[in-house]
């Protein structure tokens, strides 16, 4: 047995769940000051799912609604598993070599579909619209998304991530050198952190929180984990594939936030879209400069 | 414009179409006709159709338990001349059956409804008349003048004590502006 | 009907009890059932002006993930059966705040034939808010009055409910005379 393994795996989880919770404090903070508000500490978010983990939860639709957490844990730590950290190998590399990009493209809907499921089997209403506008908005962004992706396989003949990060050590970053597959993908992103004006799955207002709506106590904990540590999976990836990756925890750190307050800062400043304009928004310029990204990589390459 | 030639007109038409229908001019922009119950469909329509009175802006009942009687009040707007048009009409008390008015206008579904459930009136042909917003209710309707209010919430509510020193500062201000308390008032007490 | 709390009190905390209510305490997600007219009070406690986020009190869209049920005034007894039943479906441990005093003795509706007159005898109440209708430094004051008994672990209104259900539901169908609800297995 491989202890470093497990270890890194552990280590691995634990950074991404403190990160990504801070994250999600810090954004808080942000909105807060923003709105001249005195706001939450950064801390907040730990202290709300440690409140959550300490709930009893007794909450019975049927198996479905018990697995959908799970699943959705299952699936972000999953996706982490295979995103390699630092570049070079410097962090552990738990399964980094095993997956490229296209298994991960499927790994990354399957904690929604997980979700979906599970919020489709409460049988509260509010869980079903939500659900069927997540899926539908994911139609929207994973168009750009995956032009972005495969322009760039195109381009440099290289599927698996840390290829594209040796790639990016000779040629520089991915995002100079594919400029419209980048811009494809980081609107893309945008809608994939589901922030304002994208938040029309988990809109409190008219949804009362959407697919979540029928879980309350550990349910919405794991939530609330399996968020976090699939933001920062989605954060770091994003970083991998366009920013050249990091080669020390201080280098990622900043990185990652600094294309995590895109979306948050964009999304203050927004109010919500509806389900088709935000569909909409993503089939226009996102997906115009990705097919642009895809003839430039077909220039580039003939 | 001190001579109310429109309202006067208005008022004219309604006296000449129907008998037994009398009225005044209250006040600049507001008519007032009083009639029997058997008129109001009749008036009502008329008021829609030929004098242009086609907002029904609300309906409400009075209960004149001195007189045993309930006035039904329906109030009609012109949006052409800017006058309220204000009908009325007694039924009985001991049995009150009105006739119902929806076909004219739908939205008088919706006061009948709440008529018929606060006072206890009959709406002849009424879709929906069932439980409307009181939920449960098994008393007396609440709006009479006989139902006790405050008998009814010793009876189902629990009371906190310490509203014993709470006075009633009614008499202080009739003293204070040299009115007198009304008969039907004067049981609601705070001791 | 009086309600007796049947709870064996411990004089003190163990540490990861400790740990629980201080995070509990911190985190309180509310569940504002704003029918009466003190809910317009809720908005400006929320924002900008007095900032209730900074003390980790935050809205929560359903009853499943709220921790507060926070009740803004009169309640009919209409109304009262949907309470009864947001907080059946509200999770373990949870809280009520009665605000205004149209909760605690029926306020300016104590004799009428509508409205119920003490919200304690349907469901235990934790903290009240007294005022018509409070201020938002008195919600502020009333939630941190909560945040204190949670700490001591005194704001147990939840287990009383528990341990007291066949008086509580007796009360509860008084007033509610055609008893059409589900059962929820908290
Ligand atoms: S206490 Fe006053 S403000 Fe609050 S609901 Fe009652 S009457 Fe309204």
């Amino acid at each position: 047995m491989d202890w470093s393994l497990i270890l890194g795996i552990i280590i691995t989880i634990i950074t991404a769940f403190t990160v990504g919770m801070f994250y999600g404090g810090i954004s808080r903070k942000v909105t807060a000051r923003i709105q001249n508000r005195v706001g939450p500490p950064i801390w907040q978010n730990f202290l709300d799912v440690l409140k959550l983990y300490s709930k009893e939860s007794a909450i019975h639709h049927g198996w479905m609604q018990h697995l959908g957490p799970l699943w959705a844990i299952t699936a972000s730590t999953a996706t982490l598993m295979f995103v390699p950290i630092l570049n070079n190998g410097q962090f552990y590399e738990n399964l980094n070599f095993s997956g490229d990009l296209i298994f991960l493209i499927y790994m990354m809907v399957l904690g929604q579909l997980g979700m979906a499921l599970g919020a489709g089997q409460t049988g509260n209403p509010n869980s079903a619209i939500g659900v069927s506008r997540g899926l539908s908005q994911m139609v929207g962004y994973k168009v750009p998304w995956l032009l972005a992706l495969v322009a760039i396989m195109i381009q440099f003949k290289v599927t698996s991530i840390t290829g594209i990060l040796e790639l990016q050590n000779e040629i520089g970053w991915l995002m100079f050198a594919s400029p419209f597959a980048f811009i494809a993908g980081l609107l893309a992103f945008i809608g994939m952190m589901h922030y304002a004006p994208f938040d029309i799955v988990f809109a409190p207002s008219e949804l009362a929180s959407g697919p979540p709506s029928e879980f309350g106590g550990k349910y919405l904990g794991l939530m609330m984990t399996s968020g976090a540590i699939f933001t920062f999976a989605k954060l770091v990836l994003f970083v991998d594939i366009f920013l050249g990756g990091a080669s020390n925890i201080l280098e990622l750190l900043l990185k990652t936030f600094v294309i995590y307050m895109i979306p948050v800062l964009y999304g203050i400043v927004s109010p919500r879209y509806r389900t088709e304009q935000s569909i909409r928004y993503f089939w226009g310029w996102p997906t115009f400069f990705g097919v642009i990204g895809m003839l430039y990589a077909w220039y580039m390459i003939a | 414009m001190s001579e109310h030639i429109k309202e006067k007109e208005t008022l004219e038409a309604i006296t000449t179409a129907f008998e037994k229908v009398n009225g005044v001019v209250q006040r600049d922009k507001r008519i007032i006709v009083r009639t029997e119950a058997e008129t109001i469909p009749g008036v009502l329509l008329y008021a829609k159709e030929r004098l242009k009175y086609n907002h029904f802006s609300h309906m409400s009942c009075v209960d004149w338990i001195e007189d045993k009687q309930f006035e039904l009040v329906y109030i009609l707007w012109s949006p052409e001349d800017k006058i309220q048009l204000i009908i009325k009409c007694r039924i009985n008390r001991e049995n009150p059956i009105m006739q119902n008015i929806d076909n004219i206008w739908r939205q008088a579904n919706t006061y009948e409804r709440e008529i018929r459930e606060m006072y206890g009136i009959e709406f002849e042909g009424l879709v929906g008349a069932k439980e409307f917003i009181l939920e449960d209710w098994e008393d007396m309707p609440p709006m009479r003048r006989d139902f006790d209010t405050k008998e009814y919430s010793n009876d189902h509510f629990f009371d906190r004590p310490g509203r014993e020193d709470a006075k009633d500062v009614r008499t202080e201000i009739t003293e204070r502006s040299g009115e007198e308390i009304p008969d039907f008032a004067k049981k609601y007490t705070r001791d | 009907m009086n309600i007796n709390p049947k709870i064996d009190k411990k004089d003190s905390l163990t540490i990861s009890e400790y740990i629980k209510n201080f995070a509990r305490k911190h985190s309180l997600f509310v569940l504002a059932y704003g029918t009466g007219c003190g809910a317009i009070e809720i908005p400006p406690t929320m924002t900008s002006r007095y900032d209730a986020e900074r003390f980790g009190i935050r809205g929560a869209a359903t009853p499943r993930q709220a921790d507060v049920l926070l009740i803004t005034g009169y309640l009919a007894t209409k109304t009262l059966k949907r309470v009864i039943r947001v907080y059946e479906q509200m999770q373990d441990p949870k809280y009520v705040i009665g605000f205004g005093s149209c909760t605690i003795n029926g306020g300016m509706y104590w004799d009428s034939y509508n409205t119920i007159n003490s919200l304690d005898k349907y469901i235990p109440v934790d903290v009240f808010i007294n005022g018509c209708m409070p201020r938002p430094e008195a919600v502020i004051s009333g939630f941190v009055k909560l945040q204190e008994y949670i700490q001591e672990g005194k704001a147990d209104g939840w287990l009383k409910y528990q341990n007291n259900i066949e008086e509580y539901r007796a009360n509860q169908k008084r007033v509610i005379k055609n008893w059409r609800m589900p059962d929820y297995n908290w």
